[in-house]
């Protein structure tokens, strides 16, 4: 018997991944439907906002001639926090002050909204209110969801639910994820006049800074983030699930106490808090990525684990908006070959190898694990910023010279072996 | 400044939800909380409090699924499978507009 499809790809999430699967297949003539549960796409996604701007021109040509963006990225600041003191490295890259920009910021609601749209407007159809619950398998083969008493069928079927895995579990390409693989994150947005936001940061026009932090999390491995928008600030901090729960410190608390560092209120000053929102990352990396690929079926994005935490940052999106793309251009392979098991839809993991998306995540594998290391988290920030203050406190007697105080403050702390130790690691894994 | 320390009631006020008075997301197995966990991680991994521990009560927590922002984290916390986690019904739950 002949199945009826309702459609030739049907796509479950509107977020990146979804909508640049959707749009890339549309482009192909291909019929295909996103199924989004939020009230639309985005009003359930939460990012920091630092996005690559060149990935997204691949996906949207020219994106930045449309109001789908918040600020392009020109200054890069990382700060090493700890009790009562920071130490800031600050680059400013005008280079980067041209499109199609190395990094912008956005804000997902808006932003993942715009991206559906033009998957919409390139023939896409997109069912919001609509949570797909499980699939429709004939054969060992999905052949499309379900949602209540709904039934759709597809040829393909791609996954891109973001971290939350409920449907990868389901079509037995995931297990249930560890808590040491995932982190927590944490966001407020705050609303500051644009002209302040100019001045505060030293940006000209519609430039913008991010500025990542590591350290004063009690020394649970993750880090805080900022980035600037066109009229808000996106402020949050990144907890692993694992050691937060180990430390018995409530996530919140760690967020408010990290708040409460005096350079973060400085950052935060007059600015008014307008939303708090939430959600998990996956963060184990490529070792710990589901099978991509089966009988009918693709994941992609964060549904497929394709996060790099490199310790000062965490990056999703680009690798959402690719591999969305990249499942998008195998399913039309599929449709071609008429072969929508397993042996078809394989051609997803020769693309992916083939781009940033599986290389970086391969070159980066043995992140994970190194930034385990609590030391990296509180002992190295305090270390740091302890020789800074000895080398600049003045204390009305004569002064010590730079590189023997500094050597004698790494050996009297009795780091200095480890730290030689942890440097050799980061090299090899970041 | 910003206040400080802000309580999370004061900035899940802030957070628009469309809640579903007919269903709760999730829900937990209060006896499996009462006999098996010593830990109660749900409690530390929530970034929305919607586990809250009880001193001295009959169950050691307490859910409020009316407040969760949809994140994730208790249904991989929980170490004894206790949390049965689905998502609000299409177009219910948590809505974000700056995020
Ligand atoms: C606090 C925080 C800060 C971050 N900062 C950054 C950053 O600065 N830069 C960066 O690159 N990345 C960042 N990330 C990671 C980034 O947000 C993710 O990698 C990215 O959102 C992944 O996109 P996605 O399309 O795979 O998933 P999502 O954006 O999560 O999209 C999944 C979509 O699927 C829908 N959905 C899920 N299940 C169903 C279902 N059953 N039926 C219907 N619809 C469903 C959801 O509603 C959602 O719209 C951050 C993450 C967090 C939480
Ligand atoms: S961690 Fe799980 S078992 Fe323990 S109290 Fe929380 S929900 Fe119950
Ligand atoms: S999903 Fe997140 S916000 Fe909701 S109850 Fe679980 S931990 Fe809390």
């Amino acid at each position: 018997m002949t199945v009826e499809y309702d459609f030739d790809v049907i796509i479950v999430g509107a977020g990146l991944a979804g909508s640049s699967a959707a749009l890339t297949l549309a482009k192909e003539g291909k019929e295909v439907a996103i199924i989004e549960r939020g009230q639309y796409p985005g009003a359930k996604n939460v990012s920091g906002g630092a996005l690559y701007g060149p990935v997204l021109n691949k996906i949207v040509p020219n994106y930045w001639e449309e109001d789908a963006i918040e600020r392009y990225l020109t200054t890069k600041k990382i700060t090493l926090l700890s009790e009562k003191r920071a130490m800031t490295i600050d680059i400013d890259l005008q280079d980067f002050a041209e499109p199609p920009y190395n990094g912008v910021t956005v804000i997902r609601p808006k932003f993942d909204r715009w991206l559906a749209q033009k998957a919409e407007e390139a023939g896409a159809f997109i069912l919001d209110n609509t949570v797909a619950e499980d699939f429709i398998w004939k054969d060992n083969q999905i052949i499309g969801i379900e949602s209540g008493e709904d039934e759709l069928k597809a040829k393909l079927t791609i996954i891109a639910e973001g971290a939350v895995t409920l449907l990868a579990e389901k079509a037995k390409l995931a297990k249930k994820p560890s808590p040491s693989h995932y982190a927590v994150g944490m966001k407020e947005t705050y609303e500051l006049k644009k002209e302040i936001i100019e001045e505060r940061f030293h940006l000209n026009g519609n430039e913008g800074i991010s500025n990542e932090f590591l350290g004063y999390t009690h020394g649970i491995p993750g880090g805080g983030f900022f980035y600037t928008n066109k009229e808000t600030l996106s402020f949050g901090l990144i907890l692993n699930m694992k050691k937060l729960i180990q430390k018995k410190i409530r996530a919140i608390d760690a967020f408010e106490d990290f708040k409460k560092h005096p350079y973060i209120q400085k950052l935060l000053k007059d600015a008014k808090m307008v939303e708090y929102s939430a959600h998990a990352i996956p963060e184990g990396g490529y070792k710990h990525m589901p099978k991509l690929y089966g009988n009918g079926v693709m994941i992609a994005g964060d549904a497929a684990g394709m996060v790099l935490n490199a310790g000062l940052y965490i990056e999703g999106m680009n690798f959402a908006l690719e591999s969305g793309r990249l499942a998008g251009l195998a399913a039309k392979e599929a449709l071609t070959t008429n072969d929508y098991s397993a042996e078809g839809t394989k051609i997803y993991l020769k693309l992916l190898r083939d781009s940033f998306v599986l290389q970086d995540l391969k070159r980066f594998k043995r992140a994970a694990k190194f930034l385990e290391r609590e030391r990296i988290f509180n002992v190295y920030p305090e270390l740091l910023n302890s020789l800074m203050y000895q080398l600049l406190h003045n204390t009305g007697e004569p002064r010590k010279r730079i590189v023997p105080t500094a050597i004698k403050h790494f050996l009297k702390k009795g780091k200095l072996f480890k730290l030689m130790g942890d440097a050799f690691a980061a090299l090899r894994s970041i | 400044m910003v206040e400080n320390p802000i309580k999370i009631e004061e900035k899940l006020a802030l957070t628009k939800y469309v809640t579903d008075k007919n269903f709760a997301h999730i829900t937990i197995n209060e006896e499996i909380c009462k006999t098996k966990c010593k830990t109660y991680d749900c409690v530390y991994g929530c970034p929305a409090e919607c586990y809250k521990l009880v001193e001295d009560g009959d169950v050691p927590v307490t859910f409020d699924y009316a407040p969760c922002v949809e994140c994730g984290t208790c249904r991989l916390v929980c170490p004894h499978g206790s949390v049965d986690w689905h998502y609000p019904h299409g177009g219910f739950g948590v809505e974000f507009k700056m995020s």
